[in-house]
């Protein structure tokens, strides 16, 4: 047994001092972005997706080079080696999109002075919330979901004009609460004021608790068209994906039934026959232009570190899609009356569950 | 002449090894990429720093403890599927020891340990004692247990455990309460590294000594070898089945507690983890033996906390790095190949040299 010991001792002396020599390839000119993905894959048509595309832009470009990893798991810590594998291998600005790396990057801020990080949806905390701080190296960014959502409400509302709405959310998070309360506040803006006749039952606002499992998505789905849903707005990742997949199914079928999706235009996600899509719009923030923006602004030695940045209607940082095949004309220009009068703050949306609205 | 010819189980699972990298290299190649480098990056992950050197071991630390479990179960015929449930109801109980016992350090550990192993254990019984009294296949019994278990903490951490704003994992355990301490963590420069290599280290012998040396453990191979004849022999093949399926879940129990409150610090809701599945090629590649779950533990162990550090240098993308650390798993697994063939070796080796000894024999018998 002593034996043993002794032999591992020497084979881990000799394996680290043979694996720590040599150095990175240096003589790369361009900036080295990093991206650590959250839960879920890279083509998640949402969080994940989005950021990535805004790096992928700027790499197109040709101004940067980048690189995403994929955490084995969803604690700090995976989330702190996949950083620091980044970091180790030269890529000093790093992107994390996702609340769930607030802690993460409160350590890694100190840990990796000389790093740039930006977090998305999060500012940087310690694990117990005692302590609040963003350093030089850091930028946050939130996005006023809850305009988005409330955009999105509204313009189902005017194009569909009569009938019921369900909303399937994934996780209970503040992110997707807000879209939830926005597109209730649109839906409640639009019977009052612009003479729609919309239901929302409190019955038919869920959340699955997940943003990976489909197969529940389209059960909850299924079951919200049994009882008579004719949109329904899901905010909830690869759960939203099951419930796309059931509407496409009905839809196919003939029935009269429609989605509204979430973070990105998904439009294309929701084509089944003759280039027909189900989705009716998209409650988006512009994750792709975050993303791309903060990388322009590095290079241009204008990195905003230490200041926590909020997206919404009055920067552009949120909307709905230029395009929306499924919308009249005269409903997309209403919209767009409604999004300059967010800009110019004559409505303002709550970005709290306020008297009236469900959970 | 007809005594078998039993092939070494470490020969065995060094060539496992071998054609899983070579599995592996294949598929790096396929991709283009060149394996040599691939390789050199994953190891230089897992070993460049003595802090990596500490997340590996930190992660093959919750790896040996699952394979222990699963190991274990083997031993008695039972195939524990439920390791996953058992490390969440395990890791839950030590985090409530985490928030809520205050007790100095030399009483703490011994309390936590005891915690996290006593619910394990209870989720690991319920499958054996359903087994043993209605005869429910244990492997239908623990998959239903792991999704009790999930859903539980589900609904248990928000409504007890939740933190200031998050919904969806259990506040932070101080640091003081966790399994980490502050010499390891200096000796090793930081990560992740916890007290739970103690506790990895003392299982592996405890459970060595109990399957090679006691009574019981006596009676537990006997039951796994052939429950007829163990019951035939007077042993009481129910009891051992129950009592199999506690320690199984004890350890996997312990290997949550090293995971959340260790390796992390607190409980996230929604994840059923990995490593309940993963130790199951542990507790294969290392032959059930936990000499043998040691050294497969570390193994994988520097595959899984390497693997990010080859994706950053080498532009094998994440999914295809999973892939082919899974394909190394999967061959790794298939080592009872392995032992069929060098049993075919060995046997082949000593009817040539009977050959030549019955043949030296009859020459000399000529010349009398």
């Amino acid at each position: 047994m002593k034996k043993i010991v002794v032999v591992l001792c020497v084979l881990l002396v000799l394996t680290t001092s043979l694996f720590a020599q040599g150095d990175m390839e240096s003589g790369e000119q361009l900036l080295k972005v990093g991206m650590v993905t959250d839960a879920g894959t890279i083509d998640d048509k949402s969080f994940n997706q989005g950021t990535w595309e805004g790096i992928l832009k700027a790499e197109e470009e040709g101004l940067v080079e980048a690189k995403y990893l994929k955490p084995s798991g969803t604690t700090e810590a995976d989330y702190l080696k996949e950083i620091g594998n980044l970091y180790d291998a030269g890529y000093h600005f790093i992107v994390t999109p996702g609340f769930k790396f607030e802690t993460a990057i409160f350590e890694a801020q100190d840990k990796w002075p000389d790093a740039k990080f930006v977090i998305l949806d999060g500012e940087p905390h310690s694990a117990d919330y005692s302590e609040f701080r963003i350093e030089d190296n850091v930028v946050g960014v939130y996005w006023a979901e809850q305009e988005s959502g409330f955009l999105a409400g509204i313009a189902a509302a005017l194009q569909v004009e009569e009938g019921e709405f369900g909303f399937i959310g994934g996780m209970e998070i503040p992110a997707v609460q807000k879209f939830n309360w926005g597109f209730q506040q649109g839906i409640m803006y639009a019977n009052e004021n612009l003479g729609t006749d919309i239901m929302l039952k409190a019955e038919n606002v869920i959340y699955q608790g997940s943003f990976d499992n489909v197969a529940a998505g389209q059960q909850i789905a299924a079951s919200m068209f049994d009882k008579g849903v004719d949109v329904i707005f899901a905010a909830a990742g690869g759960v939203g994906v099951g419930a796309i997949n059931e509407a496409k199914a009905r839809a196919k079928a003939g029935q009269d039934v429609w989605i509204i999706g979430v973070d990105v235009d998904q439009y294309p996600e929701g084509l089944y026959t003759d280039g027909k899509s189900i989705i009716l719009t998209s409650a988006m923030k512009y994750l792709d232009r975050a993303s791309y923006d903060m990388i322009k602004h590095e290079l241009a030695g204008t990195f905003p570190g230490g200041t926590t940045l909020r997206l919404n209607a009055t920067n552009d940082g949120i909307g709905i899609p230029v395009e929306n095949p499924n919308l009249d004309a005269d409903v997309e220009a209403k919209v767009a009356e409604m999004y300059q009068m967010l800009k110019d703050g004559s409505i303002t949306v709550a970005d709290t569950q306020i008297s009236g609205l469900y959970r | 002449m007809s005594t078998k010819v039993k092939s070494n189980a470490f020969l065995v699972a060094i060539s496992a090894v071998i054609l899983g990298l070579i599995a592996g290299g294949l598929l790096m190649m396929a991709i283009g990429s060149n394996p040599f480098e691939g390789f050199y990056y994953l190891f230089r992950g897992g070993l460049m720093s003595m802090e990596r050197v500490g997340n590996t071991i930190a992660t093959a630390i919750t790896l040996m403890l699952v394979g222990l479990s699963v190991a274990f179960a083997f031993k008695t015929g039972l195939f524990n599927i439920g390791a996953s449930g058992q490390m969440l109801i395990g890791g839950l109980a030590a985090t409530l020891v985490a928030h809520y016992v205050f007790l100095p350090r030399v009483i703490y550990i011994p309390v936590i340990i005891l915690a996290a192993f006593a619910a394990g254990a209870l989720w690991g019984v319920i499958p054996g004692f359903l087994k043993a009294k209605f005869n429910v296949h244990e492997v239908v019994a623990t998959i239903m247990m792991n999704w009790i278990a999930y859903w539980s903490i589900y609904y248990f951490i928000p409504a007890y455990l939740k933190g200031p704003s998050l919904e969806t994992e259990s506040r932070s355990i101080a640091i003081e309460q966790s399994l980490r301490s502050d010499w390891l963590t200096d000796f090793f420069g930081g990560g992740y590294i916890n007290l739970g290599i103690f506790v990895a280290v003392v299982a592996v012998i405890v459970v060595k000594y109990v399957l090679d040396k006691t009574t019981l453990g006596f009676e537990l191979k006997a039951v796994g070898s052939n429950r007829f004849c163990a019951e035939y022999a007077g042993i009481k093949v129910n009891r051992n089945v129950i009592i199999s399926m506690m320690i199984a879940g004890g350890l996997a129990g312990l290997a949550g507690m090293t995971f959340y409150t260790g390796y992390s610090r607190n409980i996230q809701i929604g994840v059923l983890p990995s490593m309940g599945f993963d130790g199951i090629a542990v507790a294969l590649l290392g032959a059930s033996n936990p000499i043998g779950v040691f050294f497969s533990a570390l193994f994988f162990g520097l595959l899984q906390s390497g693997k990010g550090f080859m994706n950053a240098m080498t532009d094998v993308p994440p999914e295809i790095a999973d892939t082919i650390i899974a394909t190394i798993i999967y061959f790794t697994a298939t080592s009872v190949l392995f032992s069929r063939f060098w049993d075919k070796v060995g046997k082949r080796k000593k009817e040539r040299n009977d050959a030549r000894t019955a043949k030296a024999e009859a020459q000399e018998s000529d010349h009398e």
